[in-house]
C-alpha cells in the first residue's frame, strides 16, 4: 500500500518521463578559472548539462569539485579577480547569460533565476528589517505594484509557512531561528516568481528535522509553481529523494549524469561507485565495513594526466593516465566519463 | 599512575555519569537583573562500558558536546556525579586533573583548527608525551611518534612536515595520532567526521574501528549523523534539550525506537535511494524547532513538538522508564504507572502506545 501511495507521489512531477520537457537553460563547455599565487585553478572544465522545465536537476559532489561555481558561474557572481569564466555559454531563452550587458543580467536575477545560499545566517543583512529585505526584490524589479508591495510579503512569508507573518516582517534577522531565517531565504527567492531556483546547499547548516520541513517545502512550491530547481548538494540522502536528474562532479568536472534511478542504481562511473560505498547507510546490515575511496581529491592547479579520477581509481588501465575520457551516452538519460566498462557487478 | 591502576576493576563502567547538569549563566542584564541560565545540560545520566562505544547523538543545543566537555572536565558541574575508572571525578584536584588529561583525549570537529600551524608534526603528536614526559630521550620520543603516523595510517617522513600541508582527512588522522600518544583508556570524539567529505569520512571511521579492535579503546562518540552512529556505536544515548530522552543498543534504537523524538529524528533522515518503496520510509512527523535552552518548555522538554502530547505532558518531566533490558525511554506514553493518566480525548492512550511501540 505504501508502495501505491509514494509511486502517486513520484508520478505526480511536473513531467511525465517519456517525453523529455522542453529545456529551460542549457549550459555549455563552461570553463570557470580561479588565479591563485602564480598558478591556475580550473575550477569549472568544460562542463555541459541541461535543465529542463519543472524538473529538479541536481549537482552532486565532494568539497572542491566545482558544484556551487558552476551555479555561481550561470549568474555571473564569480568574484573576478581572482575568478574568470573564460570559455562556453549559458543560453537562457536563447540569449547567451555570459554575453548579457551587466544591467541585463542584474536585471534577470531574482527575477527569471534566483539564488537561494547555504548560509542564511551571512546572506542577510543583519542590520534591515525582514520585511525591507523581502520587499527589496520585488522593488527592484518593479513586480509588484508599490502599495502592494508588504501585502505580498505577507503573503511570501505564508508560503513558507511562517507563523505570525505581520510580526515577522518587524523582525531582525538574528530574532529569527536558523530554520526560520532560511524560509525567508526561499521567500525571497520565490519573490518574483522566478522559472528557475538554484539552491545552493540550501539546509546544510539546519538540524535534520528542520532540513524536512525545508526540503519538503522548497520542492513543493516549486512544483506548484511549475519552475525548476538545481539543487547542489553533498548530500546523496537529499539527492535521491528530490532530484530527477543528476550531475555527478569530480575535480572540476561532470563524470557521470543520470536519472536518480542510474545513478544510484546502476552507477557506471568508478567515482559514484565508490561515493556509494564509503557511504554509512542506514538500512546496511550492521558490523559492515566501509569502502572507502583512497587518497584525497587533486589539486586543481596541478590535475593529474588523463582521466582526474585515475590516481584513486581501482579500476584504473594504463589508458585513464593518458587519454582523458569523454562524457559518452550511455543510453537515453545516462552518461559518464570513463575508459572502463563497469557493470552491475563491479 | 599506579593510584588508578591499584582499583581498576575490569568489569566496572569506565565512565558512569549522574545527574549532571551544566548550567551557564547568560551575561547579566544592566540594573542588575541577575542573569538568564542557559540550561545546556539538565539531569543526564549514562554509563560508559570498557571497549565499546557509545554515541551521544541529538540535534544543535541539545548538550550533547557540553556533556563531552564536563566529562573531559573541561566544563564546572552544576550538579551530579561522574566517575571515571572507580573514581569521583566531580571535584577534581589539580594533580587528578593532570592525571586525567593523559588518561581522556579528546578528537575535535574541525582539523583544521585544532592543530597549531606554527608547529611540526612531530611536536604536535608530541606535546602529550611531552607534557606528560612518558618518553625520556630524544630518539624515544622521534620513535614514539614514528609509531603513531604509522598507526594511524601516514607516512614516516610526514613528522618534519606543517599542518597546512595536508588534507582534510590526513589532519583528522594527525588529531587522532596526537590523541593516542598519551595511551589513553577514554577518547571523546566529537564530530570528529562531520568536516569531511563522504570518501574521507569513511577512512577515518574504519580507522576509529581499526584502532578501537586493536588498542581496546573506549569511545564516547558525540555526533549528530544517525547514519555514521549507527555504523560506529554500540550504544546509543539520544538527547533532546539537555536531557535524555532514550537509550538502547544499536539494534534496537533503529529497528524499534520508542521516543516520539527519536521516531522523528529517524524519520527525517533522507534515505540514500530513489526507489519509492524506500522512499516510502521517510516520514519527518514533527514541525517547529528547537526550543532555546533559556527558557526550556516545561514538563517534558519535546512536548512542544510531540504528536502525542496530553496536559501530563505539558506538567510533568517524565522519568526514564526501562521499556526492556537496556532499553529506556523517556516518555509517558511509556510509563505504565501514567500512562492512565494521559487523558486522550481522541484515539486511546492505549492505542497511541500501541502505534508508537
Amino acid at each position: 500500500m505504501s508502495t501505491e501511495t509514494s509511486t502517486a507521489t513520484a508520478t505526480a512531477t511536473a513531467t511525465p518521463r517519456t517525453e523529455p520537457a522542453a529545456t529551460l537553460l542549457r549550459v555549455e563547455n563552461l570553463h570557470t578559472v580561479f588565479e591563485k599565487d602564480d598558478s591556475v585553478v580550473h575550477a569549472v572544465n568544460d562542463v555541459s548539462f541541461d535543465v529542463r522545465r519543472g524538473e529538479v536537476l541536481a549537482i552532486v559532489g565532494e568539497s572542491g569539485s566545482g558544484k556551487s561555481i558552476t551555479a555561481m558561474s550561470l549568474l555571473r557572481l564569480i568574484p573576478s579577480p581572482p575568478g574568470q569564466i573564460i570559455g562556453g555559454r549559458v543560453l537562457f531563452d536563447g540569449q547567451d547569460l555570459l554575453d548579457l550587458p551587466d544591467d541585463a543580467i542584474r536585471q534577470l536575477r531574482g527575477r527569471d533565476i534566483s539564488m537561494i545560499f547555504q548560509e542564511p545566517m551571512t546572506s542577510l543583512n543583519p542590520s534591515l528589517r525582514i520585511g525591507r529585505q523581502l520587499a527589496e526584490p520585488l522593488r527592484v524589479h518593479g513586480s509588484v505594484p508599490k502599495d502592494k508591495v508588504r501585502e505580498r510579503c505577507i503573503e511570501l512569508l505564508r508560503q513558507v509557512r511562517i507563523g505570525d507573518p505581520e510580526k515577522r516582517l518587524d523582525a531582525y534577522p538574528h530574532e529569527l531561528s536558523g530554520g526560520m531565517r532560511q524560509r525567508v531565504m526561499i521567500a525571497m527567492g520565490l519573490a518574483c516568481l522566478p522559472r528557475l531556483i538554484i539552491a545552493d546547499e540550501p539546509t546544510t547548516a539546519l538540524d535534520v528535522t528542520v532540513q524536512a520541513q525545508i526540503l519538503e517545502l522548497l520542492r513543493d512550491i516549486t512544483r506548484a509553481s511549475q519552475s525548476s530547481m538545481m539543487l547542489i548538494t553533498h548530500d546523496l540522502g537529499v539527492v535521491a529523494r528530490y532530484a530527477d536528474r543528476i550531475n555527478v562532479m569530480y575535480a572540476g568536472r561532470i563524470v557521470e549524469r543520470g536519472t536518480a534511478h542510474d545513478i544510484f542504481h546502476r552507477p557506471r562511473h568508478p567515482y559514484t561507485v565508490g561515493l556509494m560505498e564509503s557511504m554509512p547507510r542506514l538500512d546496511d546490515a550492521i558490523g559492515n565495513r566501509l569502502t572507502p575511496i583512497p587518497g584525497s581529491p587533486p589539486d586543481l592547479s596541478d590535475p593529474p594526466s588523463g582521466c582526474p579520477f585515475h590516481p584513486r581509481c581501482r579500476f584504473a588501465q594504463p589508458r585513464c593516465k593518458q587519454e582523458r575520457p569523454p562524457l559518452e551516452r550511455l543510453d537515453q538519460e545516462h552518461w559518464k566519463a570513463c575508459w572502463v566498462n563497469l557493470d552491475d557487478t563491479h | 599512575m599506579t593510584h588508578t591502576d591499584s582499583h581498576t576493576d575490569v568489569t566496572a563502567p569506565l565512565l558512569q555519569v549522574s545527574g549532571l547538569k551544566v548550567h551557564f549563566p547568560l551575561r547579566p542584564g544592566l540594573f542588575g537583573k541577575p542573569a538568564a541560565m542557559v540550561k545546556a545540560v539538565d539531569g543526564v545520566d549514562f554509563t560508559v562500558h570498557r571497549g565499546e562505544t557509545l554515541g551521544l547523538v541529538g540535534e544543535s543545543g541539545c548538550g550533547k558536546s557540553t556533556t563531552g566537555l564536563a566529562v573531559l572536565r573541561m566544563t564546572p558541574l552544576t550538579e551530579g556525579r561522574i566517575v571515571f575508572d572507580g573514581e569521583d571525578i566531580s571535584h577534581p584536584d589539580a594533580a587528578t586533573t593532570k592525571r586525567l588529561r593523559r588518561k581522556m583525549q579528546m578528537v575535535y570537529q574541525d582539523p583544521f583548527g585544532a592543530l597549531n600551524p606554527r608547529m611540526r608534526v612531530l611536536d604536535i603528536i608530541g606535546e602529550p608525551l611531552r607534557v606528560h614526559r612518558l618518553t625520556r630521550t630524544r630518539a624515544e620520543y622521534r620513535e614514539r611518534v614514528m609509531d603513531l603516523l604509522d598507526r594511524v595510517g601516514l607516512k614516516a617522513e610526514m613528522a618534519d612536515r606543517y599542518p597546512h600541508e595536508f588534507s582534510g582527512g590526513q589532519r583528522q588522522r594527525i588529531g587522532i595520532a596526537r590523541a593516542l600518544a598519551a595511551d589513553p583508556s577514554l577518547i571523546i570524539c566529537d564530530e570528529p567526521v562531520s568536516a569531511l567529505d563522504v570518501s574521507i569520512q569513511a577512512q577515518v571511521i574504519n580507522l576509529l574501528e581499526d584502532l578501537q579492535r586493536d588498542l581496546g579503546l573506549t569511545y564516547l562518540f558525540v555526533a549528530h549523523d544517525l547514519a555514521v552512529v549507527r555504523h560506529l556505536c554500540h550504544r546509543i544515548v539520544v538527547m533532546y534539550l539537555g536531557r535524555v530522552v532514550e537509550v538502547a543498543d544499536r539494534e534496537r534504537l533503529y529497528q524499534a525506537p520508542r521516543h516520539p523524538y527519536t521516531r522523528a529524528l529517524l524519520g527525517a533522515i533522507p534515505i540514500a535511494d530513489p526507489d519509492p518503496v524506500v522512499q516510502a520510509r521517510f516520514n519527518p512527523s514533527v514541525d517547529g524547532e528547537v526550543p532555546s535552552p533559556i527558557d526550556p518548555p516545561p514538563g517534558c522538554p519535546f512536548h512542544p513538538r510531540c504528536p502525542h502530547a496530553t496536559d501530563l505532558c505539558r506538567r510533568e518531566a517524565p522519568r526514564p522508564i526501562d521499556v526492556e533490558d537496556g532499553h529506556s525511554v523517556a516518555c509517558h506514553l511509556h510509563d505504565p504507572s501514567r500512562v492512565a493518566e494521559m487523558n486522550h480525548s481522541e484515539p486511546s492512550y492505549q492505542e497511541q502506545a500501541r502505534n508508537i511501540a
